[in-house]
């Protein structure tokens, strides 16, 4: 035992994606590509919202799409059908993706082609929020179905994000869903957290988000 | 359960340093995890058999070390552990501090030759 010693490394694991994340912003906001993260738990209505926004949007900037499961395609066969161009990334059983995924599924996009990025993130309001993907911006969805309490069991989650989609609005009168107490526990998290209550299937306050989008989007 | 990701990564970057080092024999690998960490020590143990399988590190032991989740209150300065307290400052019960630590997921050192 004594020819062994003790090497301190004292290393975060997470460090390396930081500085790839942060590189990764830099050279988005240099080639004027804005990337949004796209996070919720599965069901929450997330690519229905990417497809209302295409639809609102593609005919002013171009958009691309990237599309992160642990296996399928599903969603980017829906995706493909408005004619943006998609990337389907599988992460292979891991519950979120890292900026080195990121970047990779943004070269194959081409970031000269594209100046509105997607990330549809991994369905899971845990994992995601841990890992910076070098996004422009965050944005997560929260629909009516899965309560209002969300904001006080992923707080990490809730506190990261640049905007709250609060989706399904439509459905709010057959839940007990709370959407001040929601608005308030949000912003005790994040004082600076854009709400907006939004259905992607009616199409109720997608001008509204779509409107903050063009204020993010440099052409 | 994303232990198995992480620590995939984490077995990765002790090999890495292990070859710069030229380190051939790695005993003990040394974690340091904080209490609010969503790294779980009992799935990090669970799953480190199966990331270290075939690597340089499938004979190494692992050792985690809890890190506490100190806080300190704004109100009174009092040092408390935040779960414990649940997240109120057991002297004068203020919700009203900042944390001192608790979030680290860290490789602290390795035992090796």
């Amino acid at each position: 035992m004594d020819k062994f010693k003790v090497i301190e490394i004292k290393e975060s694991v997470f460090e390396d994606n930081e500085r790839q994340a942060n590189l990764l912003r830099e050279k988005l906001e240099k080639e004027n590509v804005f990337l949004l993260n796209l996070m919720s738990s599965p069901g929450s209505g997330k690519t229905t919202t990417v497809l209302r926004t295409i639809e609102a949007l593609k005919d002013e900037m171009r958009i691309g799409v990237l599309e992160a499961d642990i296996d399928s395609d599903v969603d980017a066969h829906a995706v493909v059908q408005t004619g943006v161009e998609v990337i389907q990334l599988h992460t292979g059983g891991m519950c979120h993706l890292d900026a080195d995924m990121t970047k990779q599924g943004l070269l194959e996009l081409g970031t000269k082609e594209i100046d509105f990025a997607i990330l549809e993130n991994v369905g899971n309001l845990v994992c995601p929020a841990e890992f910076d993907t070098g996004a422009s911006k965050n944005a997560m969805i929260l629909s009516v179905p899965e309560g209002d309490d969300k904001p006080l069991k992923y707080p990490l989650m809730f506190s990261m994000v640049n905007v709250l989609l609060i989706n399904k609005i439509d459905t709010i009168d057959y839940f007990d869903f709370d959407l001040d107490a929601v608005k308030k526990r949000a912003k005790k998290l994040n004082p600076n957290i854009k709400i907006i209550p939004i259905s992607a299937k009616t199409g109720e306050g997608i001008n509204e988000w779509v409107d903050w989008i063009r204020t993010q989007v440099k052409k | 359960m994303h232990e198995l990701g992480v620590i995939i990564e984490v077995v990765k970057k002790v090999e890495s340093f292990a070859k710069k080092n030229r380190i051939v024999e790695i005993d003990t690998l040394v974690l340091q995890i904080g209490e609010l960490s969503s790294m779980v020590p009992k799935y990090v143990e669970a799953c480190y058999p199966a990331a270290v399988d075939g690597t340089l590190l499938q004979d190494t032991k692992l050792k985690i070390e809890i890190l506490p989740c100190n806080a300190i209150c704004k109100n009174c300065n009092k040092v408390f552990n935040l779960i414990e307290a649940q997240k109120k400052c057991p002297d004068c019960e203020s919700e009203e501090w900042d944390l001192l630590g608790g979030n680290e997921f860290l490789i602290k050192e390795i035992i090796a030759c």
